[in-house]
């Protein structure tokens, strides 16, 4: 076996493989697949929060020429809810009642956007007019939309039959935390309320149903996870695995988790498709997208911290209250996000003791879906500002009450059950302070301030987990962690890797086949990886939770090391080294050639090796089983793998209109050992962007009847490119102990940290005014309403 | 009701008769059949995705009836490289990662090709150009960085190859 060298591809910024097609227009995206007599599907939603569902008439609309079917929920009646064992979490605590539901709402609805009718025509535009043409009548009751009124006990139900309106509860306690707070110099007590933020795919969701005799149900989806979609939807519609086929299209336009649940709309498509003996294909727009998915956060916390003169803290206690909507999305049911936020509180910090308390309640809002950051987002607000208030009280500096409570030792298992593998804090606050220029930046404030200029610095520090291993998952989602791949060499000498995973807009493509080429003597040319089709790929749970670059390539390198043994047989063979030669198989793989390492003048090409084992079989060693590829599965040895990132950045606030400035921002990342350092810097960019949109404009706003307002992107606003500032990221690793190439993944955990960075920074700039955020967006009105508030109050 | 409509695109002429409530980009998506334009708002015009350019100017196809469009001579991503080769703007995307999931990378593309007709490096005019079209995956960091790439190479370039680059594709 060749020694261990390092992989020359790693940690190279090359261009990506995928962008070639995607540049000239010719992606392959979902709305791009026709298959002959296809038909459309469209949606008839319900414009009502909470309402009985009294009549449906669609003889008009089945009376428009052009138009195959109309389904509706009384065609569900009789059948399964939805919501089984296998799609619903199983937490820790109290998960007592499980939300009926079905493909279309059957007898009343609980959302706006709730879906009642299905149309399928011959063409998108007939959809629109036969959806107009569909008469429901309902019975309108009065919503509950806000969690905390929700708990009240005159408050209506979500579901009458569960009697009040929680569906989970968890607690979670170690420590001394009531001896802690009794010893405490300053406790600080803190209401923080987040708003439902999230975000949006460029690409909606989509599907394509087909189903004849000879390949059963073929499902093309918008989709994270195939695999587990495959296992759900043929439980759902009782069909054996080999009548199930799901295949993410090659190119998906963005995800950020909204594409991780099992959604009904692709039960419908798919039921309509075997019924109609007609492909199905569903395009959502962006209405139905907004009022949908991407719905996150949405959480009132009620934070206690206890500190130390110092500014070291002591402990924390938290009750969170969390609104998740109807709580019917399945998988996730909206309170997977919200625990694993709790467990995540105490974030970066050293916190001897903690004390959560979690509720989850239901409303008559669109189910939370999973969003970058997954929960843990409010609960990095919530955290930082009753920081910034104990720095205030204790007249201490946001850096040095940093670097006093940020984790120094690693590992460092939190009181929460997080255990924080490695990283370095203290090397990445000293380099955040650096780039902003930190003490000197202090002084201008101070000169600025007294000039009625507004400068303010911020530092936000955040750990990012890096996959979830099966220890977590499979009691938690009911599905494995590990990441899974195939590597395969073709009888021409290129490899295919063929991952579980199915990714969009990560660059898995060109990652893995640097990885793998790497290992193998190969350039990343001679690699191509495949995805998203549950018929060729090996089992995964999907691309979620940062575990590409910690999970998945791990799994790539493990299947090529494992073909190298082989592949030094083989060579050794083809270049006749009699059996006793000492080191006889000891090669390394380079530029396209085995080389024997006692005598590098003997070298086989990698070609050759592949065209014996593959297509020339007669002249392996004896007894050799003919192929190469190996399928490896890699399962994180630690509970937890974690990337530690600081960000810092200044602003500059202009009280008389609320508006800011960012004049600078920097993040010091960690993602243990960049595969390609370009492609780690584009996920914290983006990871960046969504956290200050979500902080400063984003907002799911419903009005009092639950209908939503913000179901244009002209009401629900992401950043445009003049919303944003340009990033400097400086790399600081600390390689992964765990993964094979010290690889973490990176993209989930960024826009925590960088929203309490932005507000920070712009809390910091305000503080002559002594202003405190106390809810989120920080819209120049807010801004404004806060100043004047402060103003008012001296 | 619908219309006999002609539309030039890519230098190629698409004849049809369209309902006339078709919208542009569907007529390119569906008539044309060139899918490299791409709807991602409610049609509302807000993201951008679908921009393209009609005689020379960047436009957003789902805001424009296809029958607006008879006689005009319109561009998509289809036909920003040339005869293989791509665009400057294209190569330069490429090589700093101005590109994620891709899906608004041809709205993107069309709208600063026009921009750079009349280029700067000044990074708050780029970021004005392209704030019609919106990239969630991007934080447009690397796509800033794609333009002031893509305006040292059109300054490299001889400048009778740069007209080429703007010149309008064949004549109606």
């Amino acid at each position: 076996m060749g020694a261990e060298m390092k992989n020359p591809w790693v940690g190279k910024s090359i261009k990506r493989k995928e962008d070639e097609r995607l540049l000239k227009g010719q992606g392959q995206y979902m709305v791009d697949l026709i298959v002959p007599r296809m038909s459309h599907l469209g949606f008839v939603r319900s414009p009502h929060a909470s309402a009985t569902i009294k009549a449906i008439d669609a003889s008009k609309a089945l009376a428009l020429p052009g138009v195959d079917t109309v389904m509706t929920g009384e065609d569900f009646r009789g059948w399964k809810s939805v919501l089984s064992d296998n799609s619903i979490p199983n937490l820790p605590g109290d998960i007592t009642k499980r939300p009926e539901y079905w493909p279309l709402a059957l007898d009343d609805v609980k959302y706006a956007g709730d879906a009642v009718a299905a149309v399928v025509a011959r063409d998108k535009y007939t959809i629109e007019d036969a959806m107009d043409l569909i008469d429901i009548e309902y019975d309108v009751h009065i919503p509950v939309l806000d969690a905390e009124e929700a708990l009240k006990p005159d408050a209506p139900l979500v579901f009458p039959e569960w009697g009040d309106n929680i569906i989970y509860h968890q607690s979670m306690k170690s420590g001394d935390v009531d001896g802690a707070f009794a010893a405490a110099d300053l406790v600080v007590r803190e209401r923080v309320p987040v708003h439902r933020t999230g975000g949006q795919p460029m690409e909606m969701r989509g599907c394509l149903a087909k189903y004849d005799a000879a390949d059963g149900l073929v499902l093309w989806l918008t989709t994270q996870r195939p695999h587990i979609i495959r296992n759900l939807l043929a439980e759902y519609l009782d069909l054996p695995l080999d009548k199930v086929r799901v295949i993410q299209p090659k190119d998906m336009g963005g995800a950020f988790g909204t594409k991780a649940p099992f959604y009904r709309e692709d039960i419908v498509a798919s039921r309509l498709a075997m019924e109609l003996g007609r492909p199905v294909k569903w395009i959502e727009n962006r209405v139905e997208s907004l009022t949908n998915m991407g719905q996150e956060r949405d959480q009132v916390h009620y934070m206690e911290v206890a500190f130390k003169r110092d500014g070291s803290i002591l402990a924390m206690r938290d009750k969170i209250i969390s609104n998740i909507g109807d709580a019917r999305t399945a998988i996730y049911v909206g309170f997977a996000m919200p625990f694993v936020g709790s467990m995540y509180m105490t974030n970066g910090n050293e916190v001897p003791a903690a004390e959560v308390d979690l509720t989850c309640v239901v409303t008559n809002k669109a189910c939370i879906t999973p969003v970058r950051a997954f929960g843990s987002y409010a609960g990095r607000i919530a955290f930082d500002r009753v920081l910034n208030i104990a720095a205030r009280k204790l007249e201490l500096d946001q850096l040095e009450m940093r670097r006093k409570h940020c984790i120094k030792t690693f590992p460092y298992d939190t009181p929460l059950g997080v255990h924080v593998d490695s990283g370095d804090f203290m090397g990445s606050l000293e380099l955040a302070a650096e780039q902003v220029d930190y003490d000197r930046f202090r002084e201008r404030q101070i000169i600025a301030w007294g000039k009625g200029q507004y400068l303010g610095v911020g530092i936000g520090m955040g750990i990012e987990l890096s996959g979830m291993r099966s220890e977590v998952l499979v009691r938690m989602e009911h599905m494995p962690g590990f990441g899974s791949a195939t590597v395969r060499f073709d009888a021409h000498g290129k490899v295919q890797v063929s991952e579980g995973d199915s990714p969009h807009g990560q660059g898995h493509e060109t990652t893995f086949a640097q990885a793998v080429a790497g290992e193998l003597g190969l350039t990343p040319d001679d690699v191509y990886v495949t995805y998203g089709d549950t018929m060729s790929t090996p089992f995964s749970c999907g691309t979620l939770g940062s575990r590409g670059a910690s999970y998945t390539i791990s799994a790539a390198v493990m299947a090529a090391r494992a073909l190298r043994p082989k592949m030094s047989a083989i060579a050794a063979h083809m270049l006749e080294l009699p059996e006793e030669t000492p080191q006889r198989e000891d090669f390394l793989f380079l530029d396209g050639e085995a080389i024997w390492i006692p005598d590098d003048s003997k070298r086989v090409s990698i070609k050759k090796i592949a065209h014996v084992a593959l297509q020339a079989p007669i002249h392996l060693p004896p007894g050799m089983e003919a192929g190469l590829d190996h399928t490896s599965y890699y399962e994180a040895p630690s509970t937890g793998m974690h990337s530690c990132s600081v960000h810092a950045c200044t602003v500059e606030v202009f009280p008389e209109t609320g508006r800011f400035q960012i004049m600078k921002y920097a993040v010091i990342d960690d993602s243990g050992v960049p595969i390609n350092p370009m492609l780690v810097r584009g996920q914290i960019n983006g990871g960046v962007g969504m956290g200050i949109g979500n902080a400063t404009m984003e907002e799911y706003l419903y009005d009092a009847q639950g209908r939503q307002l913000t179901s244009t992107l002209r009401d629900y606003c992401i950043p445009s490119a003049l919303d944003l500032p340009y990033v400097d990221v400086v790399h600081h690793n600390s390689p992964s102990p765990h993964t094979p190439l010290g690889s973490k993944g990176k993209g989930e955990g960024v826009p925590g940290t960088s929203s309490s960075c932005l507000v920070n920074a712009i809390e910091n700039a305000l503080l002559p005014f002594g202003v405190e955020v106390t809810s989120l967006p920080l819209r120049p009105e807010k801004i404004w309403r806060l100043v004047q508030a402060a103003k008012a109050a001296t | 009701m619908s219309t006999q409509i002609e539309i030039t695109i890519n230098g190629d002429r698409y004849q049809g008769t369209v309902e006339n409530r078709t919208l542009l980009v569907d007529f390119i998506r569906e008539t044309a059949e060139l899918t490299g334009t791409h709807v991602g708002c409610a049609s509302e015009g807000r993201c951008g995705a679908c921009t393209v350019l009609m005689n020379g100017e960047a436009v957003k196809s789902c805001l424009l009836l296809a029958v607006q469009a008879d006689g005009f001579e319109v561009q998509t991503i289809e036909g920003l490289a040339n005869n293989g080769k791509l665009h400057p703007l294209q190569e330069a995307f490429w090589e700093n990662h101005g590109l994620q999931c891709g899906y608004c990378t041809p709205g993107m593309l069309m709208a600063l090709s026009e921009f750079l007709k009349n280029p700067s490096r000044d990074e708050h005019e780029i970021r004005t150009a392209m704030s019609g079209v919106l990239c969630p995956c991007t934080g447009y960091v690397h796509i800033v960085d794609s333009v002031k790439a893509a305006v040292d190479k059109l300054e490299a370039m001889d400048p009778h190859d740069r007209e080429q680059l703007f010149a309008p594709i064949g004549e109606v």
